[in-house]
């Protein structure tokens, strides 16, 4: 197993210096540059001159790869060339709101799928599980795009439960904190739920056709105790392998539900930053949020070969 | 034009830069004056800083007496860069910031003059080359330095030295400072209206505390004069101010704090303010403004009811150096086969008004023009005859990818198209799509632009002299070169005659209409929408007791803002 996570490990680490190589060239691609940004109507050539003098735009793109390949390692991201805010301030500014918009939409997806699928697959294509099934179905087409002005018209506006939009720090108060969440997690969540539960649901209903569950069904152990102890374990590595690359995709998901809900997170600030041609902010922001993804499919695969040691092996 | 997710920040981001080119860059290019600004400026009669009883029944006006304390929340459209005006790019959020934390040295007043704020009185010499300043005594920042005529120099240097608002000051030649209180503008030729521009980015003032720190490399916190004192600020979560207690205007401001949130989408920022997150929030969205002004739980002002003297307005511009537009009988064309009535209808939600010109009626400067009527038959004639000589005109319409904006011009496409033109889509982003106005790299593209409290502060976008060849940088983005036109502006920049400056602005539309560099579409529109319990968002008194004008596409004066 070390042997295998030592390449895991190593490849990581060519798969990270590739994204940074990546990062970097595709924001210097875009079209458009800072300087026309910050310059407006001024935009004129002598002024683009100095301001990519000040700004180190005029020096040849390794040099500038290096200098800020160089910065990051040492942990300086840069800061912003529009407002001068460090990039690591934004970071760890905006990095709490993402995660736990990741963790409590995670919560409320797996708390639904679970157990509905633990259900529904011990009657396959009964009432219940068709309902479930054409639902989920429904969940999928839904983008949070459109689930959350739904959310917003039902539970801030004509039900005033949740904010329609603000987000309180966690340090500020608990309760606030966890009311101003509610709304973009769900909207974030539902995505999730369809995908967790048929899953679970096609894997829960392959493995109840085993020998062993009918070993245990001629035990005389109860349906619960079957379903949660010899179903549920080998019927969820595809879950738990899809949750992997799914919080990775969510990543990119709380973009869209940040902007919507106002909430000033990773993806909040890149969608600005794009716009503005803040290439620090952007490279930043997208090295770590890469890092960060492929860090956590190396903890998905090591704990597969914890849970199943034929990966390793495989 | 939308509220789409990504919607209106765009828009108000374009917005931004062309109003704030509009605005800044007409500092450059005062050109006219008026009997009316003139008198204003030189009033210098005592401050009346006592806060008067308010008593409206307008949106937006307060009812009853003025109460102290309480604060207010804004859901805002956008966030800005920054608070520091040599540098920072300041749209309508950017001045409700400054309005809160800083005092421009001048103000627009209710009947359009432009009246002292953080000064006291401003004079011209005979010839209107040398303006002298008088800033009021006793006035301190926020870290407790006073405001003297060597902090307002030290701005000016500033504001030279930045490539951002070097243009709207080199004419300024120099400024003397004979005593503490006292500046004189030497500017290179006559500038009637040089008082205007100091109602833009440019005359705002800063603590010299905050002009030395930045020279230094840091970013601080603001420090002005201004009825608010810099709290605590997150871009793109919030910004807080407090009361300013030792505020110039005694008696204000009414508010103990304001907080501002920036709420992109406008779906949202509505649901926010029905929810009750907000007290009072922006909206460029005509639907949403449909919405409010039927709910009586809601005040709205917004611009549509009347601008001051020349409003934003909606249009596709045209290339006049790039084929096949260059051709003016193509440009008819387009006009011609262009619906308004219909657009409107599609995107304005029965809300907007259609514009013709540069002018709305109501406005002293409008006047009916010869642009062309909706008349597909005679823009298929006007196809036909281009065809007989150079084949199909085929074009690119070029938007922001907005979705709105994209809808917008497939229906204008299908027009033309209609008429005999080969219409092709092409969305540019944001960022470059300035550049391509700047450079004429378009044929045909959607814009909004001209707001201005005094047209000439529009000169530079029009002049024969900001037009550049194609690939090289010109403020004249449509590139049309009217000696007419040309003539007729530097008469209104010229005159200190209202009805001759009026004439020449409304000979100016009219050669526009005849150019057809713009296709208008509507006045872009704006609006503030506020709960029962805030009161005056939409009044404002000015430092001598005057009326000012409380709502300008937007900006307001936090400082006179109460909760009821």
């Amino acid at each position: 197993m070390g042997s295998y996570l030592i390449k895991r490990f190593a490849q990581l680490v060519v798969v990270t210096f590739v994204i940074s190589i990546l990062v970097f060239l595709l924001v210097h691609l875009l079209p458009g540059n800072p300087a026309s940004v910050i310059l407006g109507a001024n935009d004129t050539p002598h002024n683009q001159a100095v301001l990519f003098k000040q700004l180190g735009l005029n020096k040849p793109l390794v040099e500038q790869y290096t200098t800020w390949i160089t910065s990051a390692l040492h942990g300086n991201l840069g800061e912003s060339y529009l407002d001068h805010e460090s990039v690591g301030h934004i970071i760890a500014t905006g990095y709490p709101i993402d995660l736990e918009l990741i963790v409590i939409s995670q919560i409320i997806a797996f708390a639904v799928a679970i157990p509905l699928a633990l259900v529904t697959s011990r009657r396959p294509n009964r009432p219940l599980d068709n309902v479930s099934t054409t639902g989920t179905f429904g969940l999928l087409a839904l983008p949070p795009f459109v689930i959350a002005p739904i959310l917003v018209a039902i539970f801030a506006v004509a039900l005033g439960w949740f904010p329609a939009t603000g987000f309180t720090p966690i340090t500020q108060s608990l309760g606030s904190n966890l009311r101003d969440m509610i709304l973009p997690s769900i909207a974030l969540t539902f995505g999730s739920i369809a995908v967790y539960y048929r899953l679970l649901r096609s894997d829960l209903i392959s493995t109840l056709q085993q020998d062993f569950i009918t070993m245990a069904r001629a035990k005389g152990l109860s349906s619960t105790r079957i379903m949660w102890r010899h179903a549920f374990r080998p019927s969820s590595f595809s879950l738990f392998a899809a949750a992997g690359v799914n919080i990775g995709a969510l990543i990119a998901g709380t973009f869209i539900v940040e902007y919507l809900f106002a909430l000033n997170g990773l993806g909040f600030s890149l969608v600005n930053a794009v716009n503005q041609r803040d290439y620090l902010v952007v490279q930043g922001i997208t090295l770590v949020v890469a890092v960060a993804y492929v860090i956590l499919q190396f903890i998905v695969d090591f704990l597969f070969t914890v849970v199943d040691p034929r990966v390793v092996r495989g | 034009m939308g509220e789409d997710p990504m919607t209106e920040s765009n828009e108000i981001s374009r917005r931004t830069f062309l109003s704030r080119g509009a605005a800044v860059g007409g500092a450059a290019v005062l050109g006219v004056g008026g009997a009316t600004a003139l008198a204003g400026c030189s009033n210098s009669s005592t401050a009346s800083n006592q806060p008067p009883v308010t008593s409206g029944s307008s949106p937006g006006v307060g009812k009853g007496a003025p109460r102290q304390g309480g604060s207010a929340t804004v859901g805002t459209l956008a966030e800005i860069d920054g608070f520091y005006p040599p540098l920072n790019h300041w749209d309508t959020n950017g001045f409700l910031y400054a309005n809160t934390v800083y005092d421009p040295l001048m103000a627009i007043a209710a009947d359009g003059s432009i009246q002292p704020y953080l000064a006291q009185s401003l004079t011209p010499n005979a010839t209107y080359d040398v303006w002298t300043m008088k800033l009021r005594p006793g006035v301190t920042f926020h870290d407790g330095s006073a405001l003297t005529s060597t902090v307002v120099k030290s701005n000016f240097a500033a504001l030279l030295a930045s490539p951002l608002t070097k243009v709207p000051v080199e004419e300024i030649t120099s400024v003397d400072t004979p005593d503490s209180l006292t500046v004189v503008y030497n500017l290179s030729g006559p500038r009637p209206t040089f008082p205007s521009g100091l109602t833009t980015q440019v005359g705002y003032v800063v603590a010299q505390a905050m002009i030395d720190a930045t020279n230094s490399g840091q970013t601080p916190n603001p420090i002005g004069t201004g009825p608010f004192v810099y709290s605590q600020w997150q871009p793109n979560n919030f910004f807080t101010a407090t009361k300013n207690p030792h505020y110039w205007r005694g008696g204000y401001p009414y508010l103990d704090q304001i907080t501002y949130k920036p709420i992109p989408d406008g779906t949202q920022r509505a649901a926010t303010l029905q929810s009750g997150g907000v007290d009072l929030i922006l909206t460029t969205d005509p639907s949403i403004m449909s919405q409010f002004a039927t709910n009586s739980a809601y005040q709205m002002v917004d611009n549509l009811k009347g601008d001051l003297i020349e409003p934003t307005v909606a249009f596709i511009m045209l290339n006049c150096a790039a084929s096949p537009t260059s051709d003016l009988g193509i440009r008819q064309a387009l006009a011609k086969s262009m619906d308004r009535a219909q657009i409107l209808k599609i995107f304005g939600s029965n809300y907007t008004k259609p514009a013709s010109g540069l002018f709305l009626p109501g406005s002293p400067y409008y006047s009916e023009t010869s642009y062309p009527a909706y008349d597909l038959a005679g823009a298929k004639a006007l196809v036909k005859q281009y065809k007989a000589q150079h084949g199909t005109p085929a074009l690119q319409l070029s938007t922001i990818p907005d979705p709105r904006d994209v809808q917008l011009v497939q229906v204008i496409q299908q027009m033309w198209n209609q008429a005999g033109f080969d219409v092709s889509i092409k969305t540019v982003e944001q960022a470059t799509i300035i550049t391509d106005f700047i450079t004429g790299q378009f044929e045909a593209v959607t814009s909004y632009q001209f707001g201005a409290i005094d047209p000439n502060l529009n000169y530079v976008w029009f002049s024969t002299t900001t037009v550049a060849p194609l690939g090289k940088i010109g403020l004249n983005f449509a590139r049309n070169s009217d000696p007419q036109l040309e003539a007729a502006m530097r008469i209104g920049r010229s005159t200190t005659s209202l009805a001759q400056r009026i004439k020449a602005w409304q000979a100016v539309n009219e050669r526009l209409a005849v150019d057809l560099p713009y296709l208008w579409l509507e006045q872009f529109p704006i609006a503030l929408v506020g709960d029962q319990r805030i009161q005056n968002f939409a009044a404002l008194q000015l430092p001598d007791g005057g009326k000012g004008y409380g709502f300008d596409e937007g900006v307001f004066f936090p400082s006179q803002v109460w909760m009821a």
